[in-house]
């Protein structure tokens, strides 16, 4: 499987605390990535690190064998990686296809949206189209004029999925897409990644719904206190001494004696 | 007393084109300038001192508005460093740094006194033809200036400066360079408010650094809040209500028996009044941003 991303030694400190030390894994194109492990294993940072939130202390980050880690966080979209949040926090005065288009940004200048110039028409009606489309899809279609912030949770985070895949990304980065989602959308959800892993799409996915992970990860990576612990399928997780530890802790020693 | 409405209608109406221009910033883009007025300034001395000079109007009112531009760039500038609140200060600053100048750079300025003398560019026959005329351009041109804002702020440009004003995070990961789309909002906000300055200039005949007092920036956001924070023609409707306040308030004098200075401030307790009980109330505006329906 060729490599889309590409990670080497990334390490990263918050003043004395290592989040990350000495990362090292690749993502093949088309794969299916887990991403997993306990609070605080670092996970969320190591997202943020490569979609360019986290300014990283050592190592590398390449897409298509280029390098992104020095790129100022708005081009890494130029460079197809797009990403969703933990916590999605939505606008309060614009509905919910007013921002599935705004995550459209092609013609956006002042000139295009103020003479009526033709780039910025198609631009507009292929991007109403294809937001439209989307939320179909991720099941907004009903609510796609309310206010953005008046959504659940859940589907807050559709909208953000919504709106990642507007600007048609080869790596979408999900930030526990799971948590607070009802679970009757849940498999309409994964039959929609899987579909979009088929058309090409490559996903690291941080969740820890262990059903979600199984169904849809190809390979999963468990983290702890910052460095990789496993890298295995999904379905040897549970057989994994160091997985378990990391989420259970090492076997109880026997209590002294009371004396 | 039709006079005296179409001086209401002409004033109102440059203010209007000032509050349309901050309203492109603070409405659609979040950015607290409260130096708004320097803009206006900048156009009005530039017709000031191009009369003095015996410049066309044609040539000093695109170089105010240049000017008033690359005013805005400067204070752009300054958004990288600071947060969005110390920012506004900043904006503060700069007016008040200009106004100083203003006041006193003697030879360009003509100092506390201003520039008198400023003639209106056209001539329709009469002094009351001419303030009809000039009347009817500036509701044109607020007619225009508002539509066309309208227009911006529903289409491409308008959505990527309201995702910024609320979520910028979520902006800079749909790729929109923040810093860019400040700088284009502050230098078209800068342009517009430049040319309704250079206007006001030609309606008085003069200019003196009285126009640059923040006192002017906070009448200016008052009819913004008053009328509706990022809704055009709700501001456009603050900027009319302000105004009529502000032309009426005099007339209290005669009726109980107040003298000049009294009157003058309470035109801006009267505002001050208003805009809190606004923001208690209705603090949308009265007329508040309703939600932009994509069909």
């Amino acid at each position: 499987m060729k490599p889309l991303l590409q990670v080497a030694g990334l390490s990263k400190a918050f003043g004395g605390n290592k989040v990350l030390e000495h990362i090292d894994f690749t993502l093949g194109q088309g794969e299916i990535l887990g991403l997993l492990g306990p609070n605080g294993s670092g996970k969320s940072t190591l997202l943020n690190a490569i979609s360019g939130f986290t300014a990283v202390d050592a190592g590398e980050i390449m897409i298509d064998q280029r390098r992104i880690d020095r790129l100022p966080t708005d081009q890494l979209v130029g460079r197809g990686i797009a990403r969703t949040f933990q916590l999605p926090a939505m606008p309060e005065r614009m509905s919910v296809m007013e921002v599935v288009m705004s995550a459209g940004i092609r013609h956006h200048g002042f000139w295009s949206s103020v003479l009526p110039l033709p780039g910025a028409r198609l631009a507009e009606r292929e991007d109403r189209e294809k937001a439209a489309a989307l939320l179909d899809e991720l099941l907004l279609t009903q609510v796609r004029d309310l206010p953005a912030a008046a959504l659940s949770g859940g589907q807050k985070k559709l909208l953000g999925i919504a709106c990642a895949l507007m600007g048609s990304p080869k790596l979408l980065m999900l930030d526990e897409p799971m948590a607070g989602v009802h679970p009757n959308l849940r498999n309409e959800i994964v039959d929609t990644l899987i579909r979009l892993n088929r058309e090409g799409l490559s996903l690291m996915i941080i969740e820890h719904d262990m059903h979600f992970i199984r169904d849809i990860c190809h390979r999963c990576i468990v983290l702890d206190r910052g460095h990789i612990v496993a890298t295995c399928r999904p379905d040897e997780l549970t057989h994994n001494a160091k997985v378990l530890e990391a989420y259970l802790g090492t076997p109880a020693q026997p209590l002294p004696e009371a004396v | 007393m039709f006079d005296f409405l179409l001086h209401i209608i002409s004033i109102a109406g440059i203010y209007a084109l000032i509050a349309v221009g901050l309203n492109i910033q603070s409405g659609y883009a979040g950015l607290l300038n409260f130096g708004q007025i320097a803009f206006a300034g900048i156009g009005a001395y530039a017709v000031g001192i191009g009369a003095h000079l015996g410049c066309s109007p044609l040539l000093s009112i695109p170089a105010g508005m240049v000017l008033a531009m690359a005013v805005g760039l400067l204070m752009a500038g300054l958004g990288g460093k600071l947060a969005a609140d110390y920012w506004g200060i900043a904006t503060l600053a700069v007016a008040e740094i200009i106004r100083t100048l203003a006041f006193n750079e003697d030879w360009l300025t003509g100092g506390p006194q201003g520039i008198s003398g400023i003639v209106m560019p056209f001539d329709a026959g009469g002094q009351r033809a001419d303030n009809l005329l000039f009347a009817g351009v500036i509701m044109g041109l607020l007619a225009l200036a508002a539509i066309i804002s309208q227009r911006m702020s529903r289409r491409r440009f308008g959505r990527a400066l309201r995702l910024m004003r609320e979520q910028p995070q979520l902006a800079v990961c749909f790729g929109y360079q923040i810093p860019a789309l400040k700088r284009t909002a502050l230098v078209v906000s800068a342009a517009l408010t430049a040319f309704a300055g250079s206007l006001l200039a030609f309606y008085t005949g003069y200019v003196s650094p009285d126009y640059l007092l923040s006192s002017e920036s906070f009448i200016i956001w008052s009819m913004v809040m008053i009328g509706g924070l990022g809704n055009v023609y709700g501001v456009v409707a603050g900027a009319l209500l302000v105004q009529c306040l502000y032309s009426f308030i005099p007339f209290a004098k005669d009726l109980i028996d107040i003298n000049t200075d009294i009157a003058g401030a309470l035109r801006l307790g009267a505002v001050g009044a208003i805009l809190l009980a606004c923001l208690l109330g209705r603090p949308g505006g009265l007329f508040p941003e309703r939600l932009r329906k994509i069909p």
